[in-house]
């Protein structure tokens, strides 16, 4: 009876197949070197193995039959084999390939520096922004410190490569944004509208960008607004200029954040003795509304609004009779809506829709003229994405502008309106993840102009190691002459071609740059004898370098960058070919910033260098013949981070020019050229105090 | 007859132990996980105890606790190891504690190692990645409210105030009294089961000494 009851068990058990199959093998990836901690796994069992750092693995199953072995390590991509099981040792030996991921894959780099706080081989996060000496939390300040751009104190804007400010367009969520920056005093640059804390990214093109954009000669700055807030806080701001408070309200999925702001500049004057003569200080007040909503766990809606105030009225001297002023005044009101939405249709496809409106208007004295302007832009857009793969992709889409600016001067005016109506499609292929090419169109048509354009763009970069790469750019590029011209009559679309080529080191810890590039400028509006046309032309070339250092200086980070710029260009008012004013031939940046642990605080310095200024001299036959001295400029900014009343707050303190070096910018000459007037900054030193705060969490949240 | 009988009742019994065996053969490979984790030291070893727990995730789809330890393994060993295999390791244990959060949702020992891997992502590059310091705080305040008695939250609260800088609102003197409350749920705290968490304790000490 025993035996028959053994016999039974163990026949039922050689079928359940007890018995034990090895399973071993060796994993390398495809230079042949073992992979360790990869996992191996007998699927839906829990039969598997560890490989060990020589790529071994080992493992026994009781399992029979027809079966898929698993194999998945961090960076390589999960692979796997059919196995069949009949209790026999398995012995195998496995090649893993590497994954490819956004990050591994090249990236064009070719004109464009990224900037955010997400992506890897971003140059500037908006803390560096904001931290940046001399820049006073203005993005295009900070921007003014990378290779490519002028410093700029005379001016509002972005002077890239030879390209003067009307050359460089601004984009929020993909819209372009027609003023982005506060009212131009005469010979002052004003400040950016967008607080750096807005935004999660920033990409700044010097040239070759993409097709999705256009009217830009010569850069394009990208701005992506931030998504939802974490947490409902109140952030403060108190300025030596003013006070600021906005609050976060957050919902299960939406976030409503509403704020304003007061600046009077009056106070600050009167401390900071000013070279001009203020009748009114600037004044500005204004406010922003602003709600997300997500939509679905991949799709976003966003609203941006904001509205603004500013007045002020200054008497400047007047170079044909120097005893006398002129009285300028400017009251301006501006309104900028913002709405965006995206999604993922289906997987494969992505879709990107904005609608955009903006009102500028102006109003004021110029001597005794009265005069009034006004900007209108209206702006729709839709981008479609089709991912062909994890890295290939291509976009389709258009976008329409109804532009309209109207002119008051005593009663006279004068207005015109375009609708410019854009198509682009780019298609950006990985042909292997170290070889990716980028190719677009784009197609405008403006009906003021009545005329229409093709801008094809194409760029291409190489992995030439884990860290380093080459990118190639080229592209034509066209935009409207500007407001001034049209006004008077249509005219033509301006036309750039750019090369750049582009070299990148860039490791968590450093950053190398080195690009090289050639523009040629054609139909460039000219305003000469009485006659307006498209006769203007030029070039631009030079080289830039660009360095940045993490590690080696403890809680230190530096960067340096250097511009070479040789460019001439007969455009406006010129007689001839000249160098800009805005061109200069060098440019050297060195921003420096230590955080010191013990006494909370951050120290940030920015030294910039630039070569003269040229100037029209009447009295040199050579227009725009003359320069001024080299530029010297020494900036410090200490923030001190502190907790008051519990709340995380960030005092800081910001000096420019502290060594006090004697800046000229240009002359204004009289027609006789017997007066001159030098163009200085209004104050040889600045200094701007402020204290933010936030209430409603312990960290740092804006 | 009797013998066929017996044999009846034993392929009966045997039958039913092996049907019994699926979620006893759960508990088995669980067990051995937890062992893995228990006397694992290197990152090698806790990366192998990721492995072995990751095996059970994907053949198990309605259990949390697989994906639960093998997120919680990968961040030991992401922590431990060195530097350049930290992010991968860490983006590993964010995807599985996901999907342990998509098989038991409102769990406060899921959102718990949420907090601590989204803290650990920020140490990395704190300057860039500041966005994750916020995170790793709403997951832990979720935490503490989906189950207050839970002692856990409150120790990785207050770890990574004391890795924080004293000027951002970290250091020794703030992460004291989380560490005390955490100590005082300790003493209390009870495991729903065998496998359920309960790690935790003795780092709270260790911390807990230095502060003084």
């Amino acid at each position: 009876m025993k035996h028959y009851l053994l016999a039974t068990l163990i026949l039922f058990t050689a079928f359940r197949g007890f018995s034990q199959a090895i399973i071993s093998g060796t994993i390398k990836n495809q230079k042949g070197q073992p992979i360790k901690q990869a996992n191996i796994i007998l699927k839906n069992t829990y039969d598997g193995a560890t490989s060990d750092s020589t790529g071994k693995f080992l493992f026994s199953t009781e399992e029979k039959g027809a079966f898929i072995l698993l194999y998945s390590a961090t960076g390589y991509q999960d692979d796997s084999v059919k196995l069949q099981l009949d209790g026999k040792a398995v012995n195998l030996s496995v090649l893993m390939r590497k994954k490819v991921n956004e990050l591994d894959a090249v990236t064009i780099t070719a004109g464009t520096f990224e900037t955010g706080d997400k992506k890897r081989g971003t140059i500037l996060s908006s803390l560096d922004v904001a931290t940046t000496a001399g820049s006073n939390a203005d993005i295009i300040s900070a921007l003014q410190t990378l290779p490519g751009a002028q410093t700029s104190f005379t001016e509002s804007g972005l002077f890239v490569r030879g390209g003067s400010a009307a050359e460089t367009k601004t984009f929020f969520d993909g819209m372009l944004i027609k003023n982005p920056f506060n009212t131009q005093v005469p010979d002052q640059a004003s400040r950016g509208r967008f607080s750096p804390f807005l935004f999660k990214g920033t990409s700044f093109s010097a040239g070759g960008y993409s097709a999705l954009y256009g009217q830009a000669l010569s850069s394009a700055l990208l701005l992506e607004s931030k998504d939802l807030p974490e947490k409902t806080t109140t952030g403060l701001s108190l300025l030596s200029v003013g006070a600021g408070v906005d609050q976060n309200i957050r919902f299960k999925n939406s976030a409503l954040t509403t704020g304003g702001f007061y600046y009077n500049l009056k106070p600050a004057f009167s401390v900071i003795k000013q070279d001009r003569d203020w009748d009114k200080e600037p004044e500005q007040y204004g406010a922003t509304l602003q709600y997300k909503l997500k939509t679905s766990d991949t799709g976003m809606f966003k609203w941006y609004s904001d509205f603004s105030r500013t007045s002020l009225g200054l008497n400047v001297t007047d170079t044909e009779n120097p005893q006398e002023t002129d009285y300028f005044s400017n009251t301006n009101k501006n309104t900028y809506i913002n709405t965006s939405y995206q999604d993922y249709l289906a997987k494969s496809w992505k879709i990107q829709a904005g609608l955009a409106f903006s009102n500028t208007s102006d109003d004021g004295l110029q001597k005794e003229d009265r005069y009034n302007r006004t900007d209108r832009v209206f702006q729709g857009r839709l981008v479609a994405t089709h991912y062909l793969s994890s890295l290939s992709n291509i976009k389709f889409g258009a976008e329409s502008f109804a532009f309209k600016r109207a002119e008051e001067m005593n009663q006279l005016s004068r207005q015109y309106k375009d609708q410019l109506t854009a198509a682009f499609s780019e298609a950006e292929i990985f042909i292997t993840p170290n070889l990716a090419t980028r190719v677009g169109l784009r197609s405008e048509y403006s009906s003021w102009l009545d005329e229409y354009n093709i801008a094809p763009r194409a760029s291409v970069g190489y992995r030439t190691g884990s860290f380093s790469q080459v990118s190639l750019a080229y592209g034509k590029f066209y935009q409207n002459p500007e407001d001034d011209y049209l006004i008077m009559q249509p005219l033509d679309f301006e036309k750039a071609d750019h090369y750049i080529l582009n070299y990148q080191y860039s490791n968590s810890d450093y950053t190398f740059r080195a690009e090289a590039y050639y523009k040629d400028y054609s139909r460039l509006t000219r305003d000469f004898d009485g006659q307006l046309s498209n006769t203007g032309n030029g070039y631009a070339r030079g080289a830039e370098l660009f360095w940045r250092d993490r590690k080696s200086i403890r809680n230190a980070d530096y960067w340096i960058s250097y511009s070479f710029l040789d460019t001439r260009r007969i455009f406006g008012t010129y007689p001839s070919r000249a160098v800009p004013p805005f061109a200069a031939k060098h440019t050297l940046n060195v921003v420096y910033k230590q955080f010191f642990e013990k006494l909370n605080s951050q120290i940030s310095s920015t030294y910039t260098f630039a070569t003269g200024r040229t100037y029209v001299n009447p009295a040199n036959p050579v227009y725009l013949g003359d320069k001024t001295g080299n530029f010297n400029n020494l900036s410090l900014n200490v923030s001190y981070l502190t907790h008051i009343l519990k709340q995380f707050t960030v005092v800081y303190l910001s000096a420019t020019n502290v060594p006090g070096f004697n800046n000229v910018y240009g002359y204004h000459y009289s027609r006789d050229g017997q007066f001159r007037q030098a163009i200085q900054p209004a104050a040889q030193r600045d200094f701007f105090i402020g204290l933010l705060m936030t209430i409603g969490d312990n960290t740092f949240v804006r | 007859m009797k013998l066929i009988q017996l044999n009846t009742i034993v392929l009966l019994l045997f039958v039913s132990f092996t049907s019994f065996a699926q979620s006893e053969k759960y508990q088995l490979a669980m067990g051995k996980g937890l062992q893995l984790l228990q006397s694992a030291k290197s990152p090698d070893e806790f990366a192998a105890a990721a492995n072995h727990f990751e095996r059970i995730a994907r053949a198990e789809n309605t259990q949390w606790m697989p994906s639960y330890y093998a997120s919680y393994c990968n961040l030991i060993a992401g922590i431990t190891g060195k530097k350049e295999n930290m992010d991968p390791l860490l983006d590993k244990a964010l995807d599985q504690i996901a999907k342990a959060d998509s098989l038991s949702a409102g769990n406060s020992e899921i959102y718990t190692v949420r907090g601590y891997i989204e803290f650990m992502k920020m140490s990395i590059d704190p300057m860039n990645r500041m966005s994750f310091m916020k995170s790793a705080a709403a997951s832990l305040d979720k935490a503490i409210a989906l189950n207050p008695e839970n002692p856990r939250p409150y120790l990785v609260k207050g770890q990574n105030i004391f890795y924080t800088p004293a000027a951002f609102g970290g250091g020794k003197e703030a992460a004291k009294p989380l560490l005390e409350k955490a100590a005082t749920k300790f003493s209390t705290f009870k495991p729903d089961s065998s496998m359920a968490p309960n790690w935790g304790k003795e780092r709270n000490n260790e911390l807990l000494a230095q502060c003084k």
